[in-house]
C-alpha cells in the first residue's frame, strides 16, 4: 500500500543551474550568523547581551531554534504579531537579513536566569506540559524544535504574558496549533506552568 | 496482514470513542487520534516562512529522467504556494498562512518578486483568466480585472462570491482555484478537522460562475482537495484529496478523483464515512458501506499530501508527456517512516485508467529524520515554453524543469 521510495532507474543527476537575481524580498545569501550578529548589537538593549534577556517581560532568544526566531520577526513585519517595541524594529529587516538573526541567536549558548520554580509547582507543572500536548512540539525537554520555540528557561513573566494571550486568541499563531493548545487552561494553569517553564534549564 | 492491521486499528479506535469525549480544543490535526497516539511526536511541517537561500539547499540531489533539467528560478517568496500564469507571462504566487500575493516578473532572465496584494485572508487559491486575477480567501473569492498592467497599484478587488467560512472552521480553511473550460471557478471547502462530520458546504468541490456569483456542488464526500485541473480533451476535471490521519503508517491512501462535468448526479466520494473507495473509518463508517460512495480514480500512497495536479499542455517535453498530469507531492507528516516529497508523473492507457510513476525525487533525505526532507513542492505551472515551474513552500523557492534532447 505505500509508495515505493526509490529513484528512476533512468535518471541521471542534474545540472543545476542559478540564476543570480535581485529580488527585493530576499537576496541569494545563505544565513550567515556574522552578519547577524553585527545587526544585532541594537537588539541587546531590551534582549540582553547576546540575546540572553535579563527582564522578566522581555524573552531570551540565545540558543532558539533559527526557524522560530526568523518566523516570529516574519510575523512582525508582516503584522500578523503586534507589539510596540518589536513592530518599528521588524518593520525595516528584509529576510536575509532576519535569517542572519536567526542564525545568530540560535548560535548563541543561553545563560541560565536566576529564576527558581516554586517547589510547589514542579511536579504539576512537568504534568500539565504532558496533560495539554507542550511537549509533542515543544518537545520532551521543551528546548524547541524548527518554528517552535523553546520554552525551558524562558523568562517568566514573558512566557505569562504570551500564554494568556493565546488563550484569549490575542497572539499571532501562524497554524492556530497555540491558540488551541491553551484553551483548556485556566488561569491557575497558565501560573503554574510559566513558573515551572521558567525554572528549567536551557540547556 | 493488511486485513489484520485493519481489524487491530479498528478495535483501538472503538476503545477510544467509548472512553473519551470530543476533543474540541485539540488542534485540527490532532483531533482524531487515538489514546495510544497521544504522545506520538508526529507534527506537520512549518514553512521557513523568511525562505532559505538557494545556496544553502542541496540542489544535487534532485533527480529527474535523462535530459530534464531543475534548476533554481525565483526566490524569496515566502512560503510560495499555488502558481498562476498571466496573459503577460508574469507568475502570480499565493500562500497559505499569510496575507500577501506575489508577482514574479521576467525580465530578460532577471526576475523581480513584487508584492502586488495585501492583507488578504490566507490567500492559498489563485487562478488567471483573460486578464483577470481571481484570488480565493479563507472566506471569499475575489477577482482583480486587468491587474497585470498594474502590479504598482492593482485594482481594488471585486467580490465573486463570500461567506465562504461562515463557521470560521478551525482546519483545512484554505482553498484551491482553478478555472474550468465551462467559465466556471472551480475550489474546495475542506473538511474543519482531520475526522468530523462536515457541515452542508465543507468536504466539497464546488464552483461559482463569475458572471453572477451562483455557488453548485461538484463533489461532495472529499475531506480537502487543494489541487484541480482540467483535462484539456476531455474537459474532465481531476483533483487531488487528502484522507485521514492518525490510522496508521500505512492506511488510507491520499487519492486522485476524476468527475465529468457532463455528469447530471453529484459523485460523493465517502468522507467521513469511506477513505480511498474500499475503507470504512473506524467510527463514522461503522454503520456505512463504501459500496454507496464513488470511488477514486487512484491511490496516490497514505499521508503523502498530494498538492497541485496539473495536465502538461507544453510542446518542450517528449511526446510522450503530452497530456500526462503531475502531481505535486508535500508530505508526508503522518507517517514514522515518510513518504513523497516528490513530483509524480501520471499517465492514462487506452481505458483512461491512470498509472503513476516518479518525476522528480531528492527532497526526501532521510525518511525516519525530523524534518525528513529539505524542501517541499506544492504547485505546478506550464510555461508558455513549454517549461514546468513548480513552488516550494518550505523555501520559498520556484524551480523551473526544462528538457532537452
Amino acid at each position: 500500500m505505500t509508495f515505493p521510495q526509490t529513484s528512476p532507474r533512468n535518471a541521471t543527476a542534474l545540472t543545476v543551474a542559478f540564476f543570480f537575481v535581485a529580488l527585493p524580498l530576499a537576496d541569494a545569501g545563505a544565513a550567515d550568523a556574522a552578519a547577524g550578529k553585527q545587526k544585532a548589537a541594537v537588539c541587546a538593549a531590551c534582549h540582553g547581551p547576546e540575546g540572553n534577556s535579563q527582564n522578566p517581560a522581555i524573552p531570551v532568544l540565545a540558543g532558539q531554534p533559527a526557524q522560530m526566531i526568523a518566523t516570529q520577526l516574519f510575523q512582525f513585519r508582516e503584522g500578523n504579531r503586534k507589539d510596540p517595541q518589536m513592530s518599528p524594529m521588524a518593520e525595516k529587516l528584509s529576510n536575509t537579513e532576519m535569517n542572519d538573526l536567526a542564525a545568530y541567536f540560535a548560535s548563541v549558548k543561553p545563560v541560565p536566569t536566576a529564576y527558581k520554580t516554586a517547589p510547589q509547582n514542579a511536579a504539576a507543572g512537568a504534568e500539565l506540559t504532558k496533560k495539554n500536548n507542550c511537549v509533542q512540539c515543544h518537545g520532551p525537554t521543551l528546548h524547541g524544535q524548527q518554528h517552535i520555540p523553546r520554552l525551558a528557561g524562558q523568562q517568566h513573566d514573558y512566557l505569562l504574558a504570551q500564554l494568556k494571550l493565546f488563550k484569549v486568541g490575542k497572539r499571532a499563531d501562524m497554524d492556530g496549533n497555540m491558540t488551541s493548545a491553551a484553551q483548556p487552561l485556566n488561569d491557575k494553569d497558565i501560573e503554574v506552568l510559566a513558573d515551572y517553564l521558567a525554572g528549567l534549564s536551557p540547556y | 496482514m493488511k486485513t489484520i492491521v485493519a481489524v487491530a486499528v479498528f478495535a483501538a479506535f472503538s476503545a477510544a470513542n467509548a472512553q473519551t469525549p470530543p476533543a474540541g480544543d485539540a488542534p485540527p490535526w490532532k483531533q482524531g487520534m487515538n489514546p495510544e497516539q497521544s504522545q506520538s511526536t508526529l507534527h506537520p511541517f512549518a514553512p521557513h516562512m523568511t525562505g532559505r537561500s538557494a545556496k544553502e539547499l542541496p540542489l544535487d540531489k534532485l533527480h529527474a529522467p535523462a535530459g530534464f533539467k531543475v534548476e533554481v528560478w525565483a526566490e524569496g517568496i515566502p512560503e510560495a504556494r499555488s502558481l498562476a500564469l498571466g496573459d503577460k507571462g508574469t507568475v502570480f504566487v499565493s500562500n497559505r498562512l499569510s496575507k500577501n500575493v506575489y508577482a514574479v516578473v521576467d525580465k530578460g532572465g532577471n526576475r523581480e518578486v513584487k508584492t502586488v496584494l495585501k492583507g488578504l485572508n490566507a490567500p492559498n487559491g489563485i487562478v488567471f483568466s483573460k486578464g483577470t486575477l481571481f484570488v480565493a480567501e479563507r472566506d471569499k473569492i475575489t477577482r482583480y480585472d486587468g491587474i497585470e498592467g498594474n502590479l504598482d497599484n492593482p485594482p481594488a478587488a471585486k467580490v465573486v462570491v463570500e461567506n465562504l467560512d461562515p463557521t470560521k472552521q478551525a482546519g483545512h480553511f484554505w482553498k484551491y482555484l482553478a478555472m474550468g473550460p465551462d467559465g466556471k471557478l472551480y475550489f474546495n471547502i475542506g473538511a474543519p478537522g482531520n475526522i468530523v462530520m462536515p457541515n452542508y458546504m465543507q468536504a466539497s468541490v464546488m464552483r461559482v460562475d463569475p458572471a453572477n456569483g451562483k455557488l453548485e456542488t461538484v463533489a461532495l464526500g472529499v475531506r480537502n482537495s487543494v489541487g484541480m485541473a482540467f483535462d484539456p480533451k476531455t474537459k474532465d476535471l481531476w483533483f487531488t484529496n487528502h484522507a485521514r490521519d492518525w490510522l496508521g503508517d500505512d492506511s488510507p491512501n491520499d487519492t486522485l478523483h476524476h468527475v465529468s462535468l457532463k455528469a447530471k448526479a453529484v459523485p460523493n466520494f465517502g468522507y467521513p464515512f469511506c477513505h480511498q473507495g474500499d475503507t470504512q473509518d473506524p467510527e463514522f463508517g461503522k454503520d456505512r458501506s463504501c459500496k454507496e460512495f464513488t470511488k477514486p480514480a487512484l491511490k496516490l500512497g497514505t499521508h503523502i499530501a498530494p498538492l497541485g495536479v496539473k495536465f502538461y499542455t507544453g510542446k518542450m517535453f517528449p511526446a510522450e508527456y503530452q497530456g500526462n498530469m503531475f502531481i505535486a507531492m508535500h508530505g508526508s507528516w503522518n507517517r514514522t517512516v515518510k513518504q513523497g516529497y516528490n513530483i509524480m508523473r501520471v499517465t492514462l492507457d487506452g481505458k483512461g485508467q491512470p498509472k503513476m510513476q516518479p518525476f522528480i525525487t531528492g527532497f526526501l533525505t532521510d525518511e525516519k529524520a525530523d524534518p525528513p526532507m529539505w524542501g517541499r513542492p506544492v504547485d505546478l505551472l506550464v510555461m508558455k515554453d513549454g517549461s514546468m515551474l513548480f513552488s516550494d513552500d518550505y523555501n520559498g523557492i520556484l524551480y523551473r524543469v526544462s528538457y532537452s534532447k
